[in-house]
């Protein structure tokens, strides 16, 4: 059996080398592209996402991924988005007015409540909400994520993870192949490389 | 509470001093990337790592380890040591670090460390020696008040203070629990520990701690795990309540 290739979207922004090692270090054969012909034969995608929600439109629309992805998203691919990556999948951000996000959740994405020190940046529990989504075969339902982010997406139907900070906050969502989280599974130890890890069971299942 | 396995890098090879003094230095590997692996896979939340040539001479001596050791652990990295302007900052902040410690740097220009602090993850360092914080690898003293140098550092939107009783690093002798109250009191900020932890109780006193409901965020410690004294995974256990 070879490995599941895991195209992780390169167009142009901030540190990629956790993302890339982590995939590799669960087994698949992860490649940073921005190759349209590259991305079309992966078995997943992986859209990361670090900074501000604006730009990171702006740059995947330079490079015309936000067409990819749509396409791969349609098609079926499993497809994961990450911290900002799963930001843009959503309508838009009350950190960027104006931006149109990638539309795959209709929700917006909203800052974080006045209550609490912005951004959160820390180690924190989630709670799983859906009953067995697959991002988290094999984790306990209280396990410890490591987030980094000022804005969060609002409650929905395809909530499958909050975490509890002032208010209880996205922490996952799940629409069919669409998985997205907004803390760093590549940055939270044993519990995150497991996550990378069922992503890269569920793209190779899928091929 | 996080635990915080120390890295200190000097000549590319993971050593320890003793009280910071660069003629007591022992070696304990020469694979930091490959001890910093091992100290995430037992648990560690993050790991701390110190540039000591860097902090003696400001140049950057040991960056390539740091950028290998941030690409190789699935956990976030602090680097201190030798961070002394805003470039400094933004390389290591490129090589995949997850935030920066300013020590020296923070006391001879405190608005570098405000503006980097506006959008990038910042900690202050604090190495005092009988209340006197000291500045270039421990090597000068700066005549100036640690409760006073972290107050003025109060607003400045810094994560937290790595706060290092000097007197006591690399001795296992046990923390210095009054010292690290009265600077948890003095403000706001979060309150790393680093030196002196020696056993596993040292770190159940650490946690313990309690200063108008607020605990300590963290403990660095070195020398206790190079030594055998308790593993990673139970201080780290230890640091959760969970034995």
């Amino acid at each position: 059996m070879t490995e599941p290739v895991i195209a992780i979207l390169d167009y142009g922004i901030g540190n990629l080398h956790s993302a890339h090692k982590g995939f590799a270090h669960v087994g698949a054969n992860a490649v940073l592209t921005r190759d349209p012909r590259v991305i079309a034969d992966a078995d997943g995608v992986v859209l990361p996402g670090v900074g501000a929600f604006g730009p990171c439109l702006q740059a995947l629309r330079a490079v015309g991924l936000d067409e990819i992805a749509h396409e791969r998203i349609e098609a079926g691919v499993p497809f994961f988005g990450i911290c900002v990556g799963m930001q843009v999948l959503f309508a838009a951000s009350d950190e960027s007015p104006g931006v149109d996000g990638l539309g795959v959740f209709a929700e917006h994405i909203v800052r974080l409540p006045d209550t609490v020190k912005r951004p959160q940046m820390q180690w924190n529990t989630i709670d799983q909400t859906a009953a067995d989504h697959p991002m988290f075969a094999g984790l306990a339902d209280d396990a410890w994520m490591y987030f980094v982010h000022g804005f969060a997406a609002e409650q929905g139907p395809h909530v499958v993870a909050t975490c509890t900070y002032g208010d209880e906050l996205v922490a996952a969502v799940g629409r069919d192949n669409v998985w997205a989280c907004q803390f760093h599974p590549e940055k939270s130890g044993q519990n995150g490389l497991r996550i990378l890890q069922n992503f890269v069971d569920a793209a190779r299942e899928a091929s | 509470m996080h635990l915080f396995p120390a890295i200190d890098l000097r000549d590319g090879k993971c050593v320890r001093l003793h009280q910071g003094d660069y003629a007591q230095e022992t070696v304990y590997g020469d694979d930091p990337v490959a001890q910093a692996v091992a100290f995430a896979e037992q648990g560690a939340g993050w790991i701390h790592v110190v540039d000591l040539d860097a902090a003696r001479t400001g140049v950057p001596e040991n960056r390539h380890v740091v950028a290998a050791i941030a690409a190789a652990v699935d956990v976030p990295v602090q680097v201190g040591g030798g961070v002394r302007g805003r470039e400094a900052a933004l390389a290591l902040f490129d090589a995949g670090v997850e935030r920066v410690v300013i020590g020296t740097a923070a006391l001879r220009d405190p608005d570098f460390v405000r503006e980097l602090a506006v959008d990038h993850r910042v900690a202050v360092g604090l190495d005092a020696k009988a209340g006197e914080v000291a500045t270039d690898g421990w090597l000068i003293g700066s005549g100036r008040r640690v409760l006073d140098v972290a107050r003025s550092f109060a607003d400045a939107g810094v994560d937290a203070f790595v706060v290092t009783d000097i007197s006591r690093d690399g001795t296992l002798e046990g923390p210095d629990l009054g010292g690290l109250r009265d600077i948890t009191n003095a403000t706001p900020v979060e309150v790393i520990a680093s030196g002196g932890v020696g056993t596993l109780d040292d770190l159940r006193a650490l946690r313990a701690l309690e200063m108008d409901g607020r605990r300590l965020a963290g403990a660095i410690t070195g020398k206790a795990i190079y030594e055998g004294r308790f593993t990673v995974a139970e201080g780290v256990s230890v640091l959760e309540g969970r034995s």
